[in-house]
């Protein structure tokens, strides 16, 4: 027993067991205490997979504009596309300066949503846990008894959570087919489903794991992770981020009223 | 039983449903406030919940009630009666659409909503009115209608308003007015935090309880920035910090708002704001109206993903534009 926790206590990141040797602060009904305001501090919103440094989209932005390098989050590194999937993942990374859903400000879905390069805020309450992302207004509300059927599909998808020990496990189902993972191009179906796990690794990290299952675009359920830190100023607070106005032009910019010549 | 007595029979079942909660709930104005006292697990006085801030009552006094601040409850029947009449717009003079308001929930009929004895929102001035604009709040008014008028109507997005383009309902607030429809909500509390939901548009507004000063003042939001704290079993909310578009009826980006939420049994809270911008009213004013509970849960509001409306509206007005083009180059 003792030798696992040493082994665990010397397994390089991401290892589920350093859960075991961390133990978060309770709420006052018991349960670990993710309230916070957080954040992923990575690339993966670029590609969830490893890759170098790259020339942006936009010319004209220079360095700016500039594809920053990352490794990946992806556990395995390979995300396990159906053929037909692989193609239409390089034709949506062909096109992503119009497709991707983040260029018009779309709610960005799960997972994206977390390591999104800005912050969200867990707000914990007995019932059911809201997490609101800065990006977009994004909103999900995660009840902790099952809500039932959903109604219809939506972007953020239908969730149910639950506690397991130190960690908050959330199912994901219902989602539509118009939300991506990343600016590379990577994408899903429908079919999607996604069990988040929220675990506190210490006072001001939690570990982020999301496993993937898609029948429909890949060959396997696959499982990305990645760490998450805490916003520690004092006067963190989420802010506005209503992006629909900076994507107006982009949407609609060809339907309006051109100067009379 | 064809499908159409089903809906029929669906539709009566639940109008007796609404009735009896409508039965249970207070009656604002005239039940004692009594205190509510079940708390949170980190010991706040609990709002947690799903609420609807629906309402019949006119958020001014009309004419024809001046001097008579309540109904009585014989009178308030009458116009709960009348408001559970199914609307449609075949009903509003001049329209040729069918456009049954009742067949998809957007009436009063299918909607819980709290009474209030009142006959107005406005609870201060006494008269129920708000209180007149400043000759400086004119002038903006005068100067953002010019603005306006420099386009037409449907030349590009930013001709429409912010909710048309999605970016915020009017009545969002704070303070929180009830909609047309959709006036569903939720309060989630954390230790710390106070959020509001409003499902449309899903826009949250968190709130710290610690005491923290406001956000600089290079910071505007459309939704402004919100402090709260606890006075007994009240939750005042103080918003400042809004952007020069917000124009809460006029108003400017000084707008200050105070908001106090009282939960005053199981069904109901009461909401009273209070909004003060000495450029724009020539005094503060104050509102109130009840919330009460529903089932929930809140749903996806994807308003700006689903925007057709838009592009139908742009697409339409350079359609016409092209036409009477051509059929000028005819003459």
């Amino acid at each position: 027993m003792v030798g696992l926790a040493v082994m665990a206590a010397l397994a390089p990141y991401p290892a589920a067991a350093q859960a075991i040797a961390y133990k978060a602060p309770r709420t006052a009904d018991g349960h670990p205490n993710l309230n916070g305001i957080w954040q992923a501090l990575n690339t993966a919103n670029w590609d969830i997979q490893d890759h170098s440094a790259a020339a942006g989209t936009v010319v004209s932005l220079g360095a700016v504009g500039a594809i920053p390098p990352g490794q990946g989050v992806v556990e395995g590194s390979e995300i396990p596309y159906q053929t037909w999937a692989l193609a239409k993942k390089k034709e949506n990374f062909a096109n992503r300066l119009t497709a991707d859903p983040e260029v018009k400000c779309y709610l960005p879905g799960v997972p994206r949503a977390t390591y999104l390069p800005l912050p969200f805020q867990i707000i914990q309450g007995g019932k059911s846990i809201m997490i609101a992302y800065e990006y977009a207004n994004a909103v999900r509300n995660i009840p902790l008894t099952d809500p039932g059927q959903s109604p219809a599909p939506s972007w953020m998808g239908w969730s149910v959570g639950h506690w397991e020990g130190e960690t908050l496990v959330v199912d994901v189902t219902s989602f539509n087919e118009d939300t991506w993972f990343d600016r590379a191009g990577d994408f899903h179906s429908d079919a999607l489903h996604v069990v988040e796990r929220y675990t506190a690794r210490s006072p001001d990290t939690l570990t982020y794991e999301a496993t993937i299952e898609d029948p429909k675009v890949f060959t396997r359920p696959w499982k990305m992770s990645m760490p998450l830190y805490r916003h520690v100023e004092k006067n963190a607070q989420l802010l506005e981020f209503k992006c629909v106005e900076f994507a107006e032009e982009l949407i609609y910019g060809h339907l309006r009223k051109k100067p009379s010549k | 039983m064809d499908i159409f007595e089903k809906n029929r029979a669906n539709e009566l079942f639940a109008k007796v449903i609404v009735l009896a909660l409508l039965a249970a709930v207070a009656v604002l104005g005239q039940a004692p406030t009594k205190g509510w006292a079940q708390r949170t697990p980190d010991g706040q006085p609990d709002l947690e919940g799903y609420w609807s801030n629906v309402t019949i009552t006119p958020l001014e006094r009309p004419a024809e009630l001046a001097g008579k601040a309540f109904f009585t409850e014989q009178e308030l029947a009458e116009r709960e009666k009348r408001a559970e009449i199914p609307r449609s717009a075949e009903q509003i003079a001049g329209t040729i659409a069918h456009y049954d308001f009742h067949q998809y929930g957007l009436d009063m009929t299918q909607t819980k909503h709290a009474l209030n004895l009142r006959t107005s929102l406005v609870t201060d001035p006494a008269d129920g009115k708000i209180p007149p604009l400043t000759p400086e709040a004119k002038k903006r008014a005068a100067e953002r209608a010019a603005e306006r008028k420099k386009m037409g109507p449907y030349d590009g997005p930013e001709s429409r308003g912010l909710g048309e383009r999605c970016i915020v309902m009017a009545h969002e607030g704070p303070p929180m007015l009830p909609p047309a429809y959709n006036a569903n909500l939720q309060i989630q509390q954390g230790p710390g935090y106070v959020a509001i939901l409003q499902e449309e548009i899903h826009d949250v507004r968190i709130i710290p309880l610690d005491g923290r000063p406001h956000l600089g003042p290079n910071i505007r939001q459309y939704l402004g920035d919100s402090r709260g704290h606890w006075e007994g079993n009240t939750l005042v909310v103080d918003t400042r910090n809004f952007n020069d578009q917000t124009n809460f009826r006029g108003s400017s980006e000084n707008l200050h708002v105070i908001e106090r939420f009282s939960r005053i049994d199981a069904d109901t809270i009461v909401y009273e704001f209070t909004v003060e911008d000495p450029t724009t009213w020539s005094r503060p004013w104050t509102a109130e109206l009840p919330m009460t509970k529903i089932k929930g849960p809140i749903y996806e509001f994807a308003c700006h993903e689903g925007n057709f409306d838009m592009v139908n509206n742009l697409t339409q007005a350079r359609e016409q534009e092209k036409a009477a083009g051509e059929a000028a180059k005819k003459k």
